[in-house]
């Protein structure tokens, strides 16, 4: 799995891993079931905070795209669905991305969504 | 061959040519001393057991120097030039020490060697060995240019950093080793003593077995990192100013490695875990390094990206 990470870019690091991890697994180059790599070690890797990394991945398990146990670490979700999933959020990232452009509000963004569900 | 490794090959021939000269030199001088034949071989009391005639010492000794030095010649490296002067001292110095002691012998069942003939050659070979490492620094290092890094690359932001890690398993190693541990206690227990000894083999396959049964490959901005799934030691790394360029192959265990595990060829290393895709890193010596692992292509193409970087800085 490739993690890129610009330090001179606006959105937060922690932002930049878990997209990092989104797409891994949206173009298959990560599995569902497949174990991240230990918060530290990747911390080392890429030169950053440890919380960093561990920021990021609390976005993903929010995201219910992976699993965090005490003493295994960070394991993608199982399932088949798992690669939709991401993709799914990455599409919502944007979409709230693009509403925050235009300048809606939080509500108004959610009215706008509950409305799309029909 | 360039310059450097010619250099390099004749300042390993050199202490032959010397110790040869020196040998042959001696036994020019002092033929009419020697009895024939010599005593050659000796036992533990220093008393000889072993005897040539003159004629063929004086052959075997200069093929055997000739040999040696041959050796050394065809496959020094810079790093290991002080071993050839090492040798020849030692080489040449129990040679030397050899026709002294038969000087003037009436018999040569009579003769004897002293044992501390073997530490005046290791002194004689430390002393030569300190010379030829001094001698290193006449041989400029094969990487003294920048290396061109060829292979696939990865497009990078000029501020953005990234890594690459990935763990592959082998299931029939990790079989091999849970039988190879478990057998240990079994036949620790349940056969005769002091035979059960023999059971401790089983920790000798099964331990290196379980750490490269799952292992974790990584690429980032400290070159490229094999260790154990498990442990973050022991570990295999080269470091991103040793990378000449990484790539993708395809590799037949049995063919190109000779088998499964941490392998060791002539001119390769690779940690195999089966046939396919794997990672090809060669070093600034020439040597390869291959690692079998899925996505090879993004590995090679970070590592190139990187270790040109690296270079630049």
């Amino acid at each position: 799995m490739l993690f890129r990470v610009d330090p001179a870019s606006a959105v937060p690091l922690g932002d930049q891993i878990a997209a990092c991890v989104r797409g891994a697994l949206a173009d298959g180059s990560a599995a569902p079931g497949e174990r991240l790599p230990a918060a530290r070690e990747l911390a080392d890797s890429l030169g950053v905070n440890v919380h960093t990394v561990l920021r990021g991945y609390q976005r993903l398990r929010e995201e219910g795209l992976i699993e965090l146990r005490r003493g295994r670490g960070a394991l993608i979700v199982p399932g088949a669905t798992a690669p939709d999933r991401a993709r799914l959020v990455s599409r919502l990232r944007e979409a709230a991305a693009e509403a925050r452009e235009l300048g809606l509000t939080e509500a108004e963004f959610l009215d706008l969504a509950r409305t799309s569900l029909g | 061959m360039n310059r450097a490794t010619y250099r390099l090959r004749v300042l390993a021939a050199l202490p032959f040519v010397l110790a040869l000269a020196v040998h042959l030199l001696v036994l020019a001088l002092r033929y009419d001393r020697l009895s024939d034949p010599l005593a050659t071989h000796f036992g533990a009391s220093g008393r000889a057991d072993g005897f040539t005639s003159r004629a063929a010492f004086a052959v075997i000794s200069t093929a055997l120097l000739l040999g040696l030095g041959a050796g050394w010649t065809l496959l020094v490296r810079r790093t290991a030039l002080w071993g050839a002067w090492a040798t020849a001292g030692f080489t040449g110095a129990l040679l030397v020490l050899l026709v002294r002691d038969n000087l003037d012998a009436v018999d040569a069942a009579l003769v004897s060697s002293p044992l501390a003939n073997l530490t005046v050659a290791a002194a004689v070979a430390g002393l030569l060995a300190l010379g030829g490492w001094a001698l290193t620094r006449l041989v400029p290092p094969v990487d003294a240019e920048a290396p061109v890094i060829d292979g696939p690359r990865l497009p990078l932001g000029a501020s953005e950093v990234a890594g690459w890690t990935r763990a592959i398993g082998s299931r029939p190693l990790t079989v091999l080793a849970v039988l190879a541990l478990a057998v240990t206690p079994a036949v620790l227990l349940l056969a005769p003593w002091p035979g059960a000894l023999l059971g401790l083999l089983g920790l000798v396959i099964g331990v290196p077995g379980f750490a490269l049964a799952r292992i974790r490959v990584s690429v980032d901005r400290r070159g490229l990192t094999v260790r154990p799934a498990i442990a973050s030691r022991p570990r295999l790394r080269i470091p991103l100013d040793e990378v000449a360029g990484a790539d993708v192959r395809d590799v037949d265990a049995l063919a190109d490695f000779g088998g499964w595990g941490y392998r060791v060829r002539a001119h390769r290393t690779g940690v195999i875990l089966r046939s396919g895709e794997a990672l090809v890193v060669r070093r600034t010596g020439g040597r390869e390094f291959a690692v079998t692992v899925p996505d090879a292509r993004t590995a090679a193409a970070l590592l190139n990206t990187l270790a040109e970087r690296h270079g630049k800085v």
